[in-house]
């Protein structure tokens, strides 16, 4: 593990029971890195994202964050927003503070404090305005952008997001991947699970590509250059 | 008015039964937000049925050893049976959810089955069946004691203070349980307390009001609440309204009327519920956005 890597994934397995998605997965995400995870449909993009997250337990190999000023890393993480069901009647506001049960403990009120650096992260993401709209209502990038905002109140030392772009109109996905780039340049490492190549391209720093039930890493500009495209389009499909 | 005046009395020799139809009407819609949000609506149907057989299988295994049959004993018995099953049938199906394996909803629908097949069984082939039991499990809210009163006003005002105070972490493991985990708050935890949470309702009230009364209170104030609320505080507060005026109005109709309360209070319940549908209907059509 080298000083400036923040996660490192050693010779790690995922999957559900005894089912093993990804084997032998070795991989070592920098400070201030800006990571894409790309791969397949069924490749094991989110189960990866979820393990590193705690989610779901390793079948085997090993996950290690530096410690950030001597404690754990906060993560902060936002999921495909289709995961949510729409018979909570919540407002975007109370789906933000909700980061707060982090460090407020259970059967205390949250604190004024809490609830403006919630508000303060709906300005973040520039929904400040959406905030007494019931979330459930809201259209998909607006929901995203919540989501982000969440995600950054609860103070995270690493940002992962599952798909933020998917399904989003052009307009969206500007809107969501510029209030990435700006959280990113103030310093937070972002790993993110998508499949848009014109996006990754032209936000993320590096790609983890799963295939074959392996992780390949590296640069953007090597791994997705036309040529290398294509020979790992060529393992995939055995052509 | 007479009727009201009289119930309200405070020597009105059926008062406890008033006061144990307003805390079913009180307890059972709030902890019903939860069932309707957790989309436990056919676990709200089969667990108080579990309810009465728990009720039923200690009253027959009371009578199986031998042990002779007094009114003191007979609260507490019927508590332990009722808790004992409603709690092991929830933690059962968690358990089977969790494995994810087979049909949700079969394994809810035979459990429902069972449950309602063998209490009436078991209380047939019990000399002491006919003695209150049948009429407990029917929904007639006639004798209730003090004791009885104490014990489920003691356990509705536990069950309250952790809606109360817990609220908060309910609401996120609900509401997104991987939140939640990334959070590293206990989430098999919390969930246990909330299905003890509903458990112990269910157990209180299907003993107090019976099992078709108990999933009435439970499911359809909320589901009326539901519809027009704008936030979750709206949709507790009116849940709990919609339960406590209609257990309130309920026992004033069936007193007045003489008839069983239990289903009375249920019919009441569905009329809530119609109106409230045909309400939203008329906003619908009266919206100006209607044919935006």
């Amino acid at each position: 593990m080298s000083d400036q890597s923040f996660l490192t994934l050693t010779d790690l397995s995922v999957g559900y029971g005894r089912k093993v998605i990804l084997s032998g997965v070795n991989v070592e995400l920098e400070m201030r890195s800006f990571t894409a995870l790309l791969g397949p449909n069924g490749s094991g993009k989110s189960t990866l994202l979820k393990t590193i997250l705690g989610i779901t337990p390793p079948l085997a190999g090993k996950i290690r964050f530096s410690p950030i000023q001597g404690r754990e890393p906060v993560l902060g993480y936002v999921p495909q927003r289709e995961a949510f069901d729409t018979t909570f009647l919540l407002s975007s506001f109370e789906v933000v503070v909700m980061a707060a049960c982090g460090r407020v403990g259970a059967g205390r009120r949250i604190p004024k404090a809490e609830k403006q650096r919630a508000r303060e992260c709906l300005a973040q993401t520039g929904t400040s305005d959406l905030a007494a709209r019931r979330f459930s209502e809201l259209s998909g990038g607006q929901k995203q952008r919540v989501l982000i905002a969440r995600a950054l109140a609860t103070k995270p030392d690493f940002l992962l997001l599952d798909e933020p772009t998917s399904g989003l109109d052009a307009g969206a996905v500007q809107l969501v991947m510029d209030v990435l780039k700006t959280v990113h340049s103030a310093g937070l490492p972002i790993l993110m699970v998508n499949h848009d190549l014109p996006v990754v391209r032209r936000y993320a720093q590096t790609v983890i590509w799963l295939h074959n039930g392996e992780a390949l890493q590296g640069p953007v500009a090597d791994l997705l250059s036309r040529d290398r495209i294509e020979e790992v389009l060529k393992i995939e499909t055995g052509a | 008015m007479e009727t009201f005046r009289e119930i309200l009395d405070p020597g009105f020799l059926l008062r406890n039964s008033v006061y144990v139809g307003l805390l079913v009407g009180l307890a059972c819609p709030l902890v019903g937000t939860y069932v309707i949000m957790r989309r436990w609506i056919f676990t709200g149907v089969a667990l108080p049925q579990v309810s009465s057989l728990g009720i039923a299988f200690a009253f027959a295994l009371h009578t199986w050893l031998g042990i002779s049959h007094f009114e003191g004993s007979e609260q507490g018995l019927a508590l332990a049976g009722s808790v004992t099953a409603t709690i092991l049938a929830i933690l059962l199906l968690a358990f089977m959810e969790r494995r994810g394996k087979g049909i949700v909803e079969g394994r809810i629908g035979t459990l429902y089955a069972l449950g309602g097949a063998w209490s009436v069984l078991l209380l047939l082939k019990n000399p002491y069946g006919e003695h209150g039991l049948l009429d407990r499990l029917k929904g007639e809210i006639i004798a209730v004691s003090d004791s009885d009163l104490i014990i489920s006003g003691s356990a509705f005002a536990v069950v309250l203070l952790l809606l109360f105070f817990f609220h908060k972490e309910l609401l996120l493991v609900s509401f997104d349980r991987e939140m939640a985990i990334t959070l590293k708050k206990n989430v098999l935890l919390w969930d246990i307390i909330l299905y003890l949470i509903v458990g112990i309702t269910i157990s209180v009230a299907v003993l107090s009001v019976g099992p078709l009364v108990t999933f009435g209170f439970l499911i359809i104030p909320a589901l009326a609440a539901h519809s027009i609320s704008r936030s979750m505080r709206q949709f507790a507060i009116i849940s709990a309204t919609i339960g406590l005026l209609t257990a309130f109005f309920g026992f004033a109709l069936a007193y007045k009327y003489d008839l069983p309360v239990g289903p009375t209070d249920v019919a009441l319940l569905g009329v809530i519920l119609a109106l409230v549908f045909l309400g939203n209907q008329l906003k619908g059509l009266l919206s100006p956005n209607r044919n935006a």
